[in-house]
């Protein structure tokens, strides 16, 4: 036994250090923990408050595939321009951001907040048009101000049956998974 | 090194290693680029990320002008897909329509104008701007119209009247380079029929098809629809089976499909077509009425075709024997309607014309001619002025003085579009020297071809799918037919459309035509369709019926049919020659064209080139088709090196061995041998056309590419031909035997 304490040290050492990336990788895992995830920084600092309570506009004005597709889909650049052509913009360093990458032709990319993973399909469509509304899934973004959008719920598939289930929708795997 | 300090340095190695993964990166060199969603800049209304959209327009006419649809997906084209509701192909489509949309994504493709930047041929270009591209060519027309050239494929439709227009106000000449054969064929249309276009057969309703080696399911005019056609031939009806027999030299993927193969030599069709004339009215197999016009097609009388050209004396000549041919002729009699086609190898002999005449010619004589389940005749384009037909391609001797006039000077400008004549002409035919040493080269390639890498200028030209067209199928369905060719996607690369670069350079002439552009002339025309007041598109308004006309895509009327035929000149019999002599040159080399690559249009198509080769499931490659027999007289087996020597020139080719082939027939694809266009047509196997004796049918002067002989000598090397099949031996399991494909019992 003596003879292989030795090993069995380094062994359960080399494992303990193994370890410690993997738990870094795993603890901040959006998978994991995604209501968890600090508000994440966005290459403009886009107010949802300013436009929803603000100007009153329907989530749908903007995300206009959230009806007809399975995507919400983000407007394009040209969109936010038809508003801000008129609304002044120097001297307002996100406003700036958003007409100099119109004017140059550079899109705009996003961090993304509610992430689902590629082997899930969710249809935005389905959804709105059985009745329910972006903020149960969503919360309350319109009152979101600048620091940006956060995850409200957690999104996973347990989330998603349970919600299925209390609906009377399908819970069979293709539903999602095809 | 010890045992412990090398311990150490791995575990420390290995820790490190993993730790910089955990703290770096996921997946790529960007860990959030999963996470990320886009602003687009602009806003295309028709754009929904995640969504496809399903666009229809025209497939080339190379390949028939049917209609297609294109998936595409976020602006880019993804799938090709046969148009449904097109008459020609009804949802069908082909693997060269499929590989279309490598063709706008090729790594190889020209990106944008290029000048010759080194010595003619060395393949170093530099990028020029369009207008000085434009400018250029423009001069150069304006120096010397009447010495100027333009090298087309056959063109229709809309783009046929803008280079029609172009050469009319500009006073260039014109010429357009197809593959000979169907040079032969409209000929022989011509002959027979009197009619100007290319026939489509009823198989649908049909009980007899006879095909004289027209390779009618993978190459021959419009493959696509026969083989729709076929499948209706052969399991459309629930109590008939069509029959179809094959009469070639070769074994092709079309002639498997037949009921029966009868192996003829090379250039026999049309003698066997006549002696099963000869049967069919010795025997009274045939009313009378259908011998009149059969007689006229070939300038013979009943007397002549009784004495010469009964079984008896012709089937050694054939290489049948005469019950066969009395077999063929009663089995083409008597399960009517019947239909004869002839076309592939059979056009490509000196006595090209007479075969296809011949066998044509046999239609009249079972009644099957533009009647219920036989040769169906299409009508010419709906508006005959203004949307030009095929005009159809220039025959060899007529590019062989085309290359003396280019060497002589009295050609000093050569303007060449989607024509590739340095490949697809024999070396005999002296273009390449002539091409060489021309006063100028202008090409309009998207691909630096054979051709292209000669040019001083090219201007490339937008792919299929990238422009505007008016294409009219050809064949077409029996009646009158146009499709409608739209940009599917934005143009990839700088390139413009051919008919906008006539346009400009016309405009830069002082001359201008009708239409400011190639989008402009096909809505005119499309409104000319509007005008005749029929056809299937329902709609008022002029913008009403071009969308319409788009989604369906195109305009046809179902009752606009072709009139009655006759023949108009007669066709003499004739025996093929061949260029070699017997003793010396004992095979045939009959080369095919391929059922992928085609002649070589496609060959920088890696999807077409990885397409096997349905007989021998061959690709990548060019080898030599030998009967077993054959094959062990001379003591080689597959995938030896042989050298196969003709009269013209000699190749080395790795062997194939086919137990169909036979004895006497080498044959060879077609397609391969590029010394250019691009990476994966470059450098690979051989061309056939550069062993073929430049021999000329007799009457239509067409390259006759079945008439030379070849003999066969041993390299002693080896080589593997790249197959999917036959490469591991079949695993023998108890309970399944292995079937042998053995000789039938004589």
């Amino acid at each position: 036994m003596q003879r292989y304490f030795r090993l069995v040290l380094f062994a359960a050492v080399m494992l303990v250090v193994l370890a410690i990336p993997v738990a870094a990788v795993l603890a901040r895992s959006y998978f994991l923990a995604p209501t968890a995830q600090p508000v994440k920084a966005q290459p403009i600092q886009f107010p949802h408050q300013v436009h929803v309570q603000g100007m009153g506009l329907d989530c749908t004005f903007c995300h206009r595939g959230a009806t007809t597709s399975a995507q919400a889909t983000i407007p394009a650049l040209e969109f936010c321009m038809n508003c801000h052509k008129i609304v002044p913009w120097e001297g307002r360093p996100d406003l700036e951001r958003l007409v100099e990458a119109f004017q140059s032709g550079q899109t705009i990319q996003w961090n993304k907040v509610h992430q689902l993973p590629d082997h899930v399909h969710f249809v935005h469509a389905v959804h709105l048009n059985f009745g329910f509304q972006c903020a149960d899934c969503h919360g309350d973004v319109g009152s979101m101000g600048k620091p940006g959008v956060k995850q409200v719920r957690d999104l996973r598939m347990g989330d998603c049956l349970t919600c299925h289930q209390q609906n009377g929708a399908r819970t069979d795997c293709s539903v999602c998974h095809y | 090194m010890r045992r412990r300090e090398f311990l150490k340095l791995a575990a420390t190695s290995a820790t490190g290693a993993v730790l910089f993964t955990g703290c770096g990166s996921i997946g790529d060199a960007n860990p959030e680029h999963e996470f990320k969603i886009e602003s687009p800049v602009r806003n295309p209304n028709d754009l929904l990320y995640g969504r496809d959209n399903w666009y229809a327009t025209a497939a080339p006419l190379s390949i028939g002008g049917y209609g297609i649809i294109v998936r595409v997906f976020e602006g880019r084209a993804k799938k090709v897909e046969g148009n449904p509701d097109f008459p020609v192909n009804l949802g069908r489509s082909c693997a060269k329509a499929q590989a279309l949309v490598q063709e706008v994504y090729h790594p190889d493709r020209i990106g944008g104008p290029l000048r010759l930047a080194g010595q003619r041929g060395s393949g170093q270009f530099q990028v020029i701007e369009w207008e000085e591209a434009l400018g250029q060519v423009a001069d150069l027309i304006r120096q010397a119209p009447d010495s100027t050239l333009l090298i087309t494929e056959p063109l229709n439709g809309a783009l046929g009247a803008i280079v029609e227009q172009f050469v009319q106000t500009t006073g260039i000449q014109h010429a357009s380079l197809e593959p000979d054969e169907r040079v032969v064929l409209r000929e022989a249309m011509r002959r027979v029929f009197g009619v100007d276009t290319l026939p489509t057969l009823d198989l649908a309703n049909a009980r007899f098809l006879l095909s004289f080696s027209a390779d009618f399911l993978h190459t021959w005019i419009s493959p696509v629809q026969f083989a729709r056609a076929y499948g209706a031939f052969r399991q459309g009806r629930p109590d008939v089976r069509g029959t179809y027999y094959h009469v070639g030299p070769r074994l092709s993927g079309t002639a498997a499909n037949a009921d029966r193969w009868f192996p003829v030599r090379p250039g026999a069709e049309g003698l066997v077509a006549l002696s099963m004339a000869q049967v069919m009215l010795e025997e009274g197999l045939v009313e009378g009425e259908g011998a009149e016009p059969f007689f006229q097609a070939l300038g013979l009388t009943p007397e002549q075709l009784g004495a010469d050209f009964a079984p008896d004396r012709v089937a050694d000549a054939a290489g049948l024997t005469a019950e066969q041919i009395r077999e063929l002729a009663h089995a083409f009699a008597e399960q009517r309607p019947s239909v004869a086609i002839a076309g592939t190898s059979a056009a490509a002999t000196t006595n090209g014309l007479f075969n296809l005449a011949a066998v044509f010619a046999l239609n009249y004589l079972v009644g099957s001619v533009n009647s219920e389940g036989g040769l169906i005749l299409n009508p010419a384009s709906p508006l005959p002025d203004e949307l030009p037909a095929n005009r159809g391609g220039d025959p060899y001797s007529q590019w062989v003085n085309i290359a003396q006039q280019i060497a002589g000077g009295q050609i000093r400008t050569v303007l060449v579009h989607r024509a590739n004549p340095v490949y697809s002409l024999p070396p005999a035919s002296g273009i390449q020297d002539a091409l060489r040493g021309a006063g100028s080269v202008v090409s309009f390639s998207s691909f630096l071809d054979e051709t292209t890498m000669l040019a001083d200028l090219v201007l490339p030209d937008h792919t299929a799918l990238e422009q505007w067209g008016l294409v009219v199928p050809e064949p077409g369905p029996g009646f009158e037919i146009v499709a409608i060719q739209q940009p599917v996607v934005n143009p990839f690369v700088n390139t413009r459309a051919f008919g906008d670069v006539l346009i400009q350079i016309a405009s830069q002439l002082g001359q201008a035509l009708p239409w400011p552009s190639q989008e402009a002339a096909v809505r005119a025309l499309a409104d000319g369709l509007r005008g005749l007041g029929r056809g299937n598109v329902e709609a008022e308004q002029p913008n009403e019926y071009f969308v319409t006309m788009q989604t369906q895509g195109g305009w046809w009327d179902e009752e606009a049919r072709a009139e009655e035929a006759s023949p108009q000149a007669p066709t003499a019999p004739a025996n093929p020659e061949f260029a070699g002599d017997p003793g010396q040159f004992p095979f045939y080399l009959l080369p095919f064209p391929s059922d992928s690559l085609g002649y070589g249009e496609f060959s920088h198509l890696p999807w077409l080139q990885a397409l096997p080769e349905p007989v021998s499931t061959n690709v990548w490659g060019t080898w030599v088709e030998l009967n077993p027999r054959t094959a062990q007289d001379i003591g080689v087996e597959t995938g030896d090196v042989v050298r196969v020597v003709t009269p013209q020139g000699s190749a080395e080719l790795p062997v194939y061995v086919n137990p169909a082939a036979m004895p006497d027939v080498l044959s060879v694809p077609m397609g391969q041998g590029h010394k250019a266009y691009g990476r994966y047509a470059e450098g690979r196997g051989v061309n056939p056309l550069e062993l073929v004796a430049p021999q000329a049918e007799r009457e239509t002067g067409a390259l006759a590419w079945v008439a030379t002989r070849c003999r066969l000598e041993l390299t002693g090397r080896r080589m593997r031909i790249a197959r999917f099949e036959g490469q591991f031996p079949a695993f023998q399991l108890e309970e399944f035997p292995i079937i042998q494909v053995t000789r039938p019992r004589t």
